[in-house]
This record gives C-alpha cells, sequence and structure tokens, in this order.
C-alpha cells in the first residue's frame, strides 16, 4: 500500500466509515447494518445483543479469523470484515428458509434416521448447517511465550469494587496486581494493573503455600500465568436474558448491549424502545434516554426509582406483566404483553425490547477453585459463600462487589472492607453490607410457571441463542424422563455455547425447576469449566513451554 | 427416573454408562430380567458423557479389530434400532507417523487391518495432505487411513439405549452407590448399596474408573487403574476436517464434531488415580493448544469453549477385561476398556451377556478373561495401539 489517504475498514467488499475507536457495531449499526449474520441452525437473523463479548449476535469473520465479536472489536485501517453463516448476505440468506420450513424445529436428537440410504445426505446436509465461520485462512505467526507473574495479591477485575479493594490495599502493601479485561482503565497509585487481560482460569490451590494460587488468563496475543498468595474476585455481573417467543429477535438487547451500541452515550440505539425492569437498572436507562422509551414493562414490581423518571416522561408502566413475544421478523415492531394471572394479551409499538430487569453474577472463577456456592433465591443465581471477612470457604480467596452479591452502593464498600478486614486496621466492622437476598423464590419463577402454563403461539422461543435450542427441547427433556440441569444440557446442547452459559443456564435452572416441580438448587449445576471464555489456541499454546529457571 | 423397587433381581449391574446400559439391553432383550443398574453419579456422568466419540477398527490385535467391526455395523444402525441419531460420520481414522518406527508399526497395523477384509491403506505425505488439506506435512513421514472408521455423538447413544433399556423393563437407578457385595456358597450373592439391599444371581462390573475399586469391595484384587486424561472442546466452524486424525509421537487425536467443533485430546503424564476427582490442569490447556497449532496452523485463531477431564479404565496389557471372575463366581467382570469402551460397547457388552447367561462366546478367555492376571508366567497379548 502506497502512502496518501489512509486504507479504509472493509465491509463485505465495500468501504465502512469507522470514527477513531469506535467499536466495529458501532460502525455497523451507523452504517445501517442492522443484522449482522444468521444463527446455527435456524439461520435467523443475528444482530448484537449482549454488547459484552459474549453472545453470538455480532460474530463477523476479521482478516479471514472466524468468530470475532463485532462489540469488543475496534477495527485498524485496511481491515477486512466479512459475515458469517449467511449467503448470499446476512440479511438475506437463503438458508433462513430453514426457520420457516420448520416451525418448531429440527428434531437432530430423534429425526434423520431413516431410511437407511439416507443417511449420508442428511449428514452432508446437517455437517453443513452446523458452525458459525469458516476457519481462518492461514494461521498467525508464532505468538512468541507467555507471561509469567508472581504477585502477593491479584485482584480479578478493576471495576467498582476491584478498584475500591486495589487502592485502598496498594497503599500499604506492596505487590498488588490487578487484572482488568477492559483496556484504557485508569491507573491505581502504587499497584500494577494488567488491561486487556482476562481471568479465564483459577483452578483449586495447589502451590506452595506462599504462592498457592495460580491464575492463568488471557490477552489479545498472548496468556498470562501468575502465581499468587491470595485472590480477591471482583468479576461483576452482566445484565440477565429474559425468555419470550422472538426472545433473539434484532433489537431485542441486554442494558449493556444498548450502551455498547449507542452512537452518543445520550442518544439511544433505538427510537421507541420497550424497557423491560423495575429497578435502579431500569431508571438508570430512563434518566439517559427517556424520550426514547415507549413504555415500562416489568415482569414484577416497579420501585420508585423507576416509576418516579417514567411518570416525568409520561410513559405507560406495565407492572406484573408478562412478555408473550415480539413481532417483527427481521427487526422488532412491536411487543406482545400481558397482565400477569392470565391477563389478556394486548401489543406495544416498538423497535427494541431493552432488558435492564436483572443483574446476574460471574461466579465461574469461585465455581472453578472449589469455592462453596449458595443459591440466593432473589438474585436467582449462585454466589459465593462468605464469612464476615468476606472470605470464601477457600482460604486465601475473597469475593466482593457484583460478584459476590453485593447491590448498589456496597459492591464498592465491599472493597473499601476487604482492604481493611485484611490489614487488621481495628476491630472488624460489624454494619453488614447489602447484599442479594436468600429467602423466597425468584421474581421469574412465578413469572415462567406461568408463561409455560400459557398456550404459545408461533414462533420459536430460544432457550440457548448460542446453539439455537428451543425452549420446547428443554420441556421434551422433562418429558423424557430427563432430570436435573447436568443431564439436560447434554440431552439438549442448552450451556455449551459460545457464551458459556450466561444467556441460557440462568433462564433454564428456573425453567427446570417450574417443569421438574422442586427447587431451582435441586436442579443442579453445570461444572464451570475453563476457560471462562473462549480463547484462542495460539493465545494458550504460548504457555506451552515451562517456564525458563529464574535467575537468583 | 427410578429407583430400586424389588429385593431381588436376577443381575444387578453397578455402572449405568454405555456399557451397563448396553449390558443390561442384551440381557433384557435375552428375556433374562429382572435386572437393575446402578449409578453413584447422573447418566453420562462419567467417561460415556466425556470421550471424543471416536469409533475405530485400526488395532494391533485380530479380535480388537472383529469387536470394532461389528461395533461400526450397529453404530450404523444405531438410529432405526433405538431411535435416537447418534450421527456417526464415517470420516476416516487418520494415523500420522512421524518416524521410521512409527511408520513401521503403522504396517503392522495396516497388515493385520487388511487380512481381516478392512479397506486400509497406507498414505505417503501427500495422500495424508490430501485427506486432510489442513494438516501442517513437515513432520508427517505418512500414515494409515481406514475410511470406514468415524466419530459420533455420544449423548444420543446413552439416551437410546437407556430408553431401550426401561421400555424392556430394566430399572436404573441413579444417585445409587455400590457399597459392598455379599456372597453365599462362594458366589456372588446380593449388592449392598446406598439405597438398601439386593439379592441377585449375578453382578456386572462395569463401573469405568471405578472398577477396581468395586472388585475390592468383592474382595478381589484387581489390576486395572484409572487414569485422568483431558480433552477440549472448540468453538464451532464450517466442516474443514473430515477424519480422526490421530498422531503417533504424543496421542494427539482431534475430530471435527457434527455441530462443527474440534474434539480432542493427547496423552500427558497422565495422572493416576480417581482421588483428585475429574477435574482440569493448568498444564493440559497450553500443551494441547500448542499441538493442536502445530498440527494444523489455521487453528491458531480458533478459539477453546471449555475443556473438562474423564478416567480411562486402563490395565496391564492395554486389553478389557470381559467374563466372569474364577475367583468369585456370579460377579462378571465388563471393564478395562482404557479409553474405548464406548466405540466397542456394542460389541464386547453382547459378549459381557453371554457371559451372564453361561453362555459360549468367541472370546479368547486367556486374551479377555479376568483369569488371566492371576497366572504370572502367561504370556499376553497386548494392545498398544492405545491413543484415540
Amino acid at each position: 500500500m502506497g502512502a496518501g489517504a489512509p486504507s479504509p475498514v472493509w465491509y463485505r467488499g465495500g468501504p465502512l466509515p469507522v470514527r477513531s475507536g469506535e467499536t466495529l457495531a458501532r460502525a455497523l449499526l451507523r452504517s445501517g447494518q442492522t443484522i449482522l449474520g444468521r444463527s446455527i441452525r435456524y439461520h435467523r437473523p443475528r444482530a448484537p445483543f449482549c454488547g459484552v463479548g459474549h453472545c453470538t449476535g455480532c460474530l463477523v469473520r476479521v482478516n479471514g479469523n472466524p468468530n470475532v465479536r463485532a462489540c469488543r472489536y475496534v477495527p485498524s485501517p485496511g481491515d477486512r470484515v466479512e459475515s458469517e453463516n449467511a449467503w448470499p448476505s446476512p440479511s438475506f440468506d437463503l438458508l433462513a428458509g430453514f426457520d420457516l420450513a420448520f416451525p418448531s424445529g429440527i428434531d437432530t436428537l430423534r429425526g434423520f434416521t431413516r431410511p437407511a440410504f439416507a443417511a449420508p445426505l442428511y449428514q452432508r446436509v446437517i455437517r453443513r448447517l452446523a458452525g458459525y465461520g469458516h476457519l481462518a485462512d492461514a494461521g498467525a505467526p508464532s505468538h512468541g511465550t507467555g507471561l509469567r507473574l508472581d504477585a502477593d495479591t491479584v485482584v480479578v477485575g478493576a471495576g467498582n469494587s476491584g478498584r475500591a479493594f486495589a487502592t485502598a490495599w496498594a497503599r500499604s502493601h506492596p505487590g498488588l496486581l490487578a487484572v482488568e479485561r477492559e483496556l484504557g482503565v485508569p491507573p491505581i497509585p502504587d499497584a500494577e494493573i494488567l488491561e486487556g487481560t482476562t481471568a479465564v482460569f483459577l483452578p483449586p490451590p495447589a502451590g506452595p503455600a506462599d504462592r498457592p494460587f495460580l491464575l492463568v488468563a488471557a490477552r489479545s496475543n498472548d496468556a498470562v500465568e501468575i502465581r499468587a498468595r491470595q485472590v480477591v474476585v471482583a468479576s461483576g455481573g452482566y445484565d440477565g436474558p429474559l425468555l419470550f417467543e422472538g426472545n433473539d429477535r434484532p433489537g431485542v438487547i441486554t442494558a449493556e448491549g444498548a450502551l455498547a451500541l449507542a452512537p452518543e452515550s445520550d442518544r439511544a440505539p433505538f427510537r421507541a424502545g420497550i424497557l423491560v425492569g423495575g429497578g435502579s437498572r431500569a431508571a438508570e436507562l430512563l434518566e439517559r434516554w427517556g424520550g426514547s422509551v415507549e413504555a415500562l414493562v416489568a415482569p414484577g414490581t416497579v420501585g420508585p426509582e423507576a416509576t418516579r423518571p417514567a411518570s416525568e416522561l409520561g410513559i405507560p408502566i406495565y407492572p406484573r406483566t408478562l412478555i408473550l413475544g415480539v413481532d417483527g421478523r427481521r427487526r422488532v415492531r412491536g411487543v406482545r404483553l400481558a397482565p400477569r394471572g392470565f391477563g389478556t394479551p394486548f401489543t406495544v409499538e416498538g423497535d427494541a425490547v431493552v432488558l435492564a430487569h436483572r443483574r446476574l453474577p460471574n461466579p465461574q472463577l469461585f465455581f472453578q477453585a472449589g469455592a462453596r456456592m449458595e443459591w440466593r433465591g432473589e438474585g436467582g443465581a449462585y454466589y459465593p459463600l462468605l464469612d464476615a471477612d468476606l472470605t470464601t470457604s477457600v482460604p486465601g480467596l475473597f469475593a466482593i462487589g457484583e460478584a459476590a452479591g453485593f447491590v448498589g452502593a456496597a459492591a464498592g464498600l465491599s472493597g473499601d472492607r476487604l482492604a481493611s478486614v485484611l490489614s487488621r486496621e481495628g476491630p472488624a466492622p460489624t454494619t453488614p453490607l447489602e447484599r442479594v437476598g436468600t429467602p423466597g423464590p425468584n421474581e421469574l419463577e412465578g413469572y415462567y410457571r406461568e408463561l409455560l402454563g400459557r398456550t404459545r403461539t408461533r414462533g420459536k422461543t430460544i432457550a440457548c441463542p448460542c446453539e439455537d435450542v428451543l425452549l420446547s427441547e428443554i420441556e421434551d427433556a422433562t418429558r423424557h424422563g430427563y432430570r436435573g440441569i447436568e443431564v439436560v444440557k447434554r440431552y439438549t446442547g442448552v450451556g455449551t455455547g459460545l457464551c458459556q452459559g450466561r444467556y441460557c443456564l440462568p433462564d433454564a435452572l428456573l425453567l427446570l425447576s417450574v417443569l421438574e416441580g422442586r427447587a431451582p438448587e435441586a436442579v443442579g449445576y453445570i461444572t464451570q469449566r475453563p476457560p471462562v471464555l473462549p480463547v484462542r489456541l495460539g493465545v494458550l499454546s504460548t504457555l506451552a513451554e515451562p517456564p525458563r529457571p529464574e535467575a537468583r | 427416573m427410578t429407583g430400586v423397587t424389588r429385593p431381588t433381581y436376577r443381575t444387578v449391574i453397578v455402572g449405568g454408562g454405555i456399557v451397563g446400559l448396553f449390558t443390561a439391553y442384551h440381557l433384557a432383550r435375552a428375556g433374562a430380567g429382572p435386572i437393575l443398574v446402578v449409578d453413584r453419579g447422573f447418566l453420562s456422568s462419567g467417561a460415556s458423557g466425556r470421550n471424543g466419540g471416536g469409533v475405530r477398527q485400526q488395532w494391533e490385535t485380530r479380535a480388537t479389530i472383529r469387536l470394532a467391526r461389528e461395533a461400526v455395523g450397529a453404530y450404523r444402525r444405531f438410529g432405526r434400532e433405538f431411535g435416537t441419531n447418534v450421527w456417526f460420520r464415517q470420516g476416516g481414522y487418520l494415523f500420522l507417523a512421524e518416524s521410521p518406527e512409527e511408520l513401521e508399526r503403522l504396517r503392522k497395523v495396516h497388515a493385520m487391518v487388511l487380512a481381516e477384509g478392512l479397506e486400509s491403506r497406507m498414505l505417503e505425505t501427500a495422500a495424508v495432505g490430501r485427506i486432510a488439506p489442513a494438516l501442517a506435512l513437515d513432520r508427517v513421514l505418512g500414515g494409515s487411513f481406514l475410511a470406514s472408521d468415524g466419530t459420533l455423538y455420544p449423548f444420543p447413544a446413552i439416551w437410546g439405549v437407556y430408553e431401550r433399556a426401561r421400555a424392556l423393563g430394566v430399572e436404573v437407578a441413579l444417585g445409587v452407590e455400590a457399597l459392598s457385595i455379599r456372597t453365599a456358597a462362594g458366589r456372588a450373592s446380593g449388592l449392598v448399596t446406598s439405597a438398601g439391599t439386593v439379592e441377585c444371581d449375578t453382578i456386572v462390573n462395569a463401573a469405568g474408573g471405578w472398577s477396581f475399586e468395586l472388585s475390592k469391595r468383592a474382595g478381589l484384587e484387581s489390576p486395572n487403574r484409572p487414569t485422568r486424561h483431558e480433552i477440549l472442546a472448540t468453538e464451532a466452524v464450517k466442516p474443514f476436517l473430515d477424519p480422526m486424525v490421530i498422531r503417533l509421537s504424543d496421542g494427539l487425536y482431534v475430530s471435527q464434531s457434527m455441530r462443527g467443533e474440534l474434539i480432542g485430546g493427547l496423552t500427558l503424564a497422565h495422572r493416576p488415580g480417581t482421588e483428585e476427582g475429574m477435574r482440569s490442569s493448568p498444564e493440559f490447556l497450553p500443551k494441547m493448544a500448542k499441538a493442536l497449532v502445530d498440527l494444523m496452523p489455521r487453528t491458531s485463531s480458533l478459539g477453546v469453549l471449555r475443556a473438562w477431564s474423564g478416567f480411562y479404565d486402563d490395565t496391564p496389557d492395554g486389553m478389557p477385561v470381559i467374563g466372569e471372575d474364577p475367583r468369585l463366581p456370579g460377579f462378571v467382570h465388563a471393564n478395562g476398556f482404557g479409553g474405548h469402551g464406548f466405540m466397542l460397547a456394542p460389541a464386547t457388552t453382547r459378549r459381557v451377556a453371554q457371559a451372564v447367561l453361561g453362555e459360549p462366546s468367541d472370546l479368547d478367555p486367556g486374551v479377555f478373561g479376568p483369569g488371566r492376571f492371576l497366572d504370572p508366567h502367561r504370556a499376553t497379548t497386548p494392545e498398544s495401539l492405545q491413543p484415540g
């Protein structure tokens, strides 16, 4: 390439205008690309959903590398971006016919077994449908050797609580290392931050007494192995999913997803959004984008923090309301609602469904490390069992922030609290920090009981958007006598996709609780296998060589 | 799922993996009920739900080739017989040699397989590349290939056999542990479980990685030992790899599933024992990743989704243990499959059922029987083609 104008970013062969520092997903949306790919089995339209690099809504192929999340990728001049699993284009895909031809799904578990002579043909067709993108055209050059570090204390996550802990602790304790997934985070005095680094594996501590923990983390080009005396996990949380017919349609998006796509922080990436939720998260979005919100819908009650801004803006509020489904195939056109208690359905028009009804924790590292976990009904999730010192059942492993179930201001305070507890500064504090509650069922248990009790109409409800597993397949598992999430995972494939179960397991637990007629914690949980997020083979391979002997 | 409903069964099978369930199925078809299967985990919690789904007929021992050929036939028919689709795809098994010694070893296997009437082929390096274009060939001297070998999706096989067995009256008690074996007049006569004691004529030890433990609970010394093996799955991509590929030098095996994921593992210094549980080690992921990228450089940008582990039930000679224990009549072994239990199950379990029923079998007891370990001077027929 010669000198002159910088080469543009290419999307499907044409130039794509990209602003400096902006993600690919945002640039694509700005240029009018609302459908970025097609889903794995039924070739349903896919668009950004989670906004945090977990789901399969925005997979693209960049410079020949498959399954790149556009919502996390900041393109460089000259990048060639292609769409995946769509032909001839994401907005018009011939194989989308499968979705229409099989409204209740394709039964790959019990179908396609007869006649014998057709088996090879079925295989060829089904095999070609599988997979997202194409393998890279060429291998990456050598990734070199990964990083090996020793630290006294490692903090996983430099968000609200992790930063609070690190700031307080590093003042008087050398050797603090913070591992943070994002780039460009502000420095913490006297602490080292490894940014752009995701913690992916924390096996139970088995090393020498002064460094029992081994934390494996991944960066864009290599992996990191950190040996530490103690580990503080502040891995945060994310905005959770909700099941309804067409829950995977473009325009159905989490609050985080909407924030990631917003062209400017005060401009919503939709014109008439139906906001789902009745708590502080919904209130936050109302403050920000109230003018673009068409209605506020909550599975349960709507709290005063959301009622106030909604009323001021004249936005209709629908508390205790079921979302039956969305209208529109290529983009949300409206949402079908019904008051809880088997009320009469009605429709609200809009171009987005924004999910802000629940926050879920990232508990993977606690599970991997062997910490004892407890189900907390209010959160509808598992959290580490903690003593007053914020210590988990694994000595040296501590939990703070949203991942540990601390809510609101308590999330940040838990970081300060841990720093003072570990420093043994004075007597242990006695004021409890507010945590997600344990008693009683989760709000969505009754919600899903009612949803499953209603006759469903028309289209598909996608229990697992990564693998296109239908809600009806989970019901089918129960009908055939398979009980518990471990077996249902293997029976349906739920929880085995690219998001590592983040957007299907929480609902699958609640659904199975209803279907099997027992408490969610009796349904069990799946093993949290490494890595916590998909990591490229080339990146992992950088830790293959044994560490060089250190000079003493 | 059912529990234990009767005080007495004709046969009690310990282990609800593919071997235990298939044995129960064959026995039930022969009308030899009532039959109880107990497993202390959930369905598919052991090696049957943790394997890579490979089915191959290339072996060093003639008897294993014959069992494997029968198993291939059974898995081809599986969907029609059991109603679930295991998506058995015959993309072949491609063994890679990187040294003259390895090549010579493959030639011997090839000759044996060919003599059994299977169309095995020895391949030059260029031909290896034609069968699997993604492979880096710089270290490959040649390979052997059998097109009728293949891979399947293990879970539907478990569901299918489980459902058919239950439809034939087999009871499957999950979450029930076998604690000890009762004997009477020198015979196995009952099983004490965590859900109570049941009487029976025969106990089948199909406990996989825990088989030596169950033998011990029956007062029998067993040479079987569990080893922990690890495996990973990548993100799904469009089909690019047809055969299962095995590299002899490090035991790397990898195939692409019908869902598009790469599934594979390699031979590490496998940790013995069941004590540490089925968990992943920090050593496996980097080593496996490096091996895969070296083998197929184009996979370097492919994401690893998850890694997990499971137990092989290894024997000293690499051959399974099938048959009644001469030290304890009524105690029948169906174990020691060394990581190949799933692929051989349709064939081996027919012989297990024959042993339970006291029918003659075509298996040489000197090769497969548990008695072979009791004679220290006996010459063995070892099977050492273990990876994959």
